[in-house]
């Protein structure tokens, strides 16, 4: 129930600036994803959220209230570290009672809270083992088990799903969203994972690089991508990239390239000449007789519930998503069609949306 | 073509030798306990045959084991004592605490070295281990003259603190480097959890560095059982570890070769149960579990 706001966040190690000045903030109740290639900072503004890492210069505010000199101890944030981190001398139940314990809880209490979260958990069985004797997804269960009991403020998440089976992820998934609608707690949850992100969150916020390139839903995310780095990060298989310029086809405006005509929408400029980069999602790009995108199969994968067109067109391949009943074979001739208002548009120069 | 199952008899073969090269000196040691003089110096050495006599054992310790009763208190031909029973249990007094004592100031400071950031740390680290690099003769002189005025000199407390001193340095890094195997997220999830530094030092970092603890501990109380120089500068005879006794076995008029064999013998079964008893701590892997795999 609480807001976390970070104010112009700055974090350098040594001379390396791996947070290069961060502002949002985090409404109540929501649980907000950190999504972001590998070594972009994720990890280093949770752990600044924590208080375990000292900020270069900026300010975190919990609640409304400036924690940059509270003592992680007294932030009231509970943790899952991307390590779990469980204690290896002390059985399950003495992990997950450990901070109720330290509160001074009776213990009634922590026996109550501890087979509460067991149960949710599935791992009441396990209470009386130790980490070593668990298997990686009971010590996941385990470490979440150590969040839960603990009834923060806000949850931190540190990519606590990376090394489990893609099985027990997808499962996982649900339950950490069930868990936080149930706890209606404030969640921070960090992946690089853009599944995971479109599934789980409500507000996701894109870093790269030590900056953000976008925060919104998964749906404005997906839809509106703020520059092309988003375009790219977001969505399996990735956005198709097409560099040609605009121009007016009988008044109205149209992208060309080589091969390639597109209609766009009436709201975009039609100053012809200007330099573009186009992104169309495969799975909007659609077989047509009438298709404006000409190209030659290369190679079409079946995944099973659709296949992957890749197609050459001009110098470059695209992929195209179609229905499994397309009757297609490598080597023909294609023709491809996209719905003008699906059309993602980006600035050749400052790669930033256009429409 | 050499199979597999000889390269592996003949790896067998040599490592049997290997470990009987090792295992015949202390086994020629230990017979010699039991030989009567006239038997040790037997030429050719009779290494498999002789009559067992616990004679020498019964003079250093001052019991009668039942086979026959010399006089314990025997005066030697250079004017010492064949009763050494008082010495064994010196070492084992000056080696007990001084191994407690170094062990705990080594783990205390190494976790703080561990964890805690501060300015010229290294350094610090570094200084600890030179101290190590110093001959302990090029101190013995002056820890003499130290003791003296202090009144350490031919105490237990004087020992103890000798030793441990001498065992800090390697103690504390090996601890450190327990200590360094320890994620650090784990002191920082116990942190996030509320507890104090004290709290996750003692219930949570304390109990996975057992085998780090058990190591350190064997290694200060070998040095101690063994070491010779100090207590030789630093006790005038009121109190003597087994290393120096036994050199009083040798004398201007003679050595004492049996006696001296007895003790050596028997001086190993305590080190020898030290051990047994913090074996079965010096374990692997001592963050099994806490992490994913
Ligand atoms: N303690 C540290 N000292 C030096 N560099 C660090 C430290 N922690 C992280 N970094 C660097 O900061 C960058 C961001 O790291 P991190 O926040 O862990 O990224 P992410 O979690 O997004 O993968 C990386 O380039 C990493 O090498
Ligand atoms: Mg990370």
């Amino acid at each position: 129930m609480a807001t976390v706001e970070y104010r112009n966040i700055v974090k350098n190690f040594g001379a390396v600036e791996v947070l290069r000045g961060l502002s949002f903030q985090i409404e109540p109740e929501t649980f907000t994803v950190l999504l972001g290639p590998s070594g972009c900072g994720k990890t280093t503004l949770l752990r600044l959220t924590a208080g375990l890492e000292i900020m270069t210069s900026g300010d975190v505010l919990i609640a409304g209230e400036r924690v940059n000199d509270v003592h992680p101890r007294d932030r009231d944030i509970a943790m899952v570290f991307q390590n779990y981190a469980l204690y290896p001398a002390m059985k399950v139940f003495d992990n997950i009672a450990f901070s109720l314990q330290v509160r001074k809880l009776s213990p009634d209490e922590i026996r109550r809270r501890v087979g509460e979260a067991a149960a949710t958990l599935n791992i009441t069985d396990y209470l009386d083992r130790y980490p070593k004797e668990l298997s990686g997804g009971q010590r996941q269960r385990v470490a979440m088990g150590r969040a839960m009991v603990r009834d923060a403020t806000v949850f931190l998440f540190d990519e606590p799903l990376s090394n489990l089976d893609a099985k027990l992820r997808a499962h996982m998934r649900v339950e950490i969203r069930q868990l936080h609608d149930r706890l209606g707690s404030t969640s921070i949850y960090v992946t690089h994972d853009q599944i995971e992100a479109m599934t789980m969150a409500d507000e996701i916020v894109l870093m790269h690089d030590g900056e953000i390139e976008q925060i919104g839903t998964p749906d404005e995310v997906y839809d509106r991508p703020a520059n092309r780095f988003v375009a790219d990060f977001i969505g399996t298989p990735s956005m198709n990239f097409l560099s040609g310029e605009v121009v007016a086809d009988n008044g109205s405006p149209a992208f060309r390239a080589e091969n390639v005509q597109v209609s766009l929408p009436d709201s975009v400029p039609a100053t012809s000449g200007r330099k573009i980069t186009c992104g169309l999602r495969p799975a909007d790009l659609s077989l047509s007789e009438t298709g404006s995108i000409n190209g030659k199969l290369i190679l079409a994968e079946k995944t099973g519930a659709d296949i992957h067109l890749h197609v050459a067109v001009g110098d470059r391949n695209i992929v195209a998503v179609v229905p499994r009943s397309a009757n297609v074979a490598a080597g023909q001739t294609v023709r491809l069609a996209i719905d003008p208002a699906k059309v993602h548009l980006f600035d050749a120069v400052t790669q930033h949306r256009v429409n | 073509m050499v199979g597999p199952r000889y390269a592996s008899t003949v790896r067998q073969i040599i490592a049997w030798l290997l470990v009987a090269l090792f295992v015949f000196p202390i086994y020629h040691w230990v017979t010699v306990a039991f030989k009567t003089p006239k038997e040790i110096f037997d030429k050719p050495p009779n290494v498999w045959r002789f009559t067992p006599t616990v004679e020498n054992f019964e003079q250093v310790f001052g019991i009668s084991l039942g086979f026959g009763f010399g006089d314990v208190r025997e005066v030697l031909p250079g004017g010492g004592n064949f009763y050494m029973a008082p010495r064994v249990w010196d070492s084992i007094v000056i080696a007990v605490f001084s191994t407690i004592l170094a062990v705990t100031v080594a783990t205390l400071a190494s976790y703080a070295l561990s964890r805690m950031r501060f300015r010229g740390q290294q350094h610090f680290v570094n200084w600890v281990l030179s101290t190590r690099m110093m001959p302990p003769v090029a101190v013995a002189i002056p820890m003499f003259f130290l003791f003296k005025n202090v009144g350490l000199l031919d105490t237990y407390t004087g020992l103890i603190l000798v030793h441990s001193l001498m065992n800090l340095p390697l103690a504390v890094l090996l601890m450190k480097s327990f200590f360094d195997d320890i994620p650090k997220e784990i002191d920082e999830s116990a942190t996030i959890d509320g507890a104090s530094r004290w709290l996750i030092f003692r219930r949570i970092i304390l109990p996975m560095a057992k085998g780090g603890l058990a190591a350190t501990a064997v290694l200060a109380f070998i040095f101690s059982w063994t070491e010779f120089l100090f207590v030789l500068t630093l006790s005038q005879g009121s109190i003597q570890t087994v290393p120096v006794a036994s050199s009083t076995f040798v004398t201007s008029i003679g050595t004492a070769w049996g006696n001296m064999a007895a003790l050596g013998t028997a001086s190993m079964v305590p080190a020898f149960l030290f051990i047994l008893l913090v074996q079965k701590h010096l374990v692997r892997g001592l963050t099994l579990g806490s992490l994913k795999q």
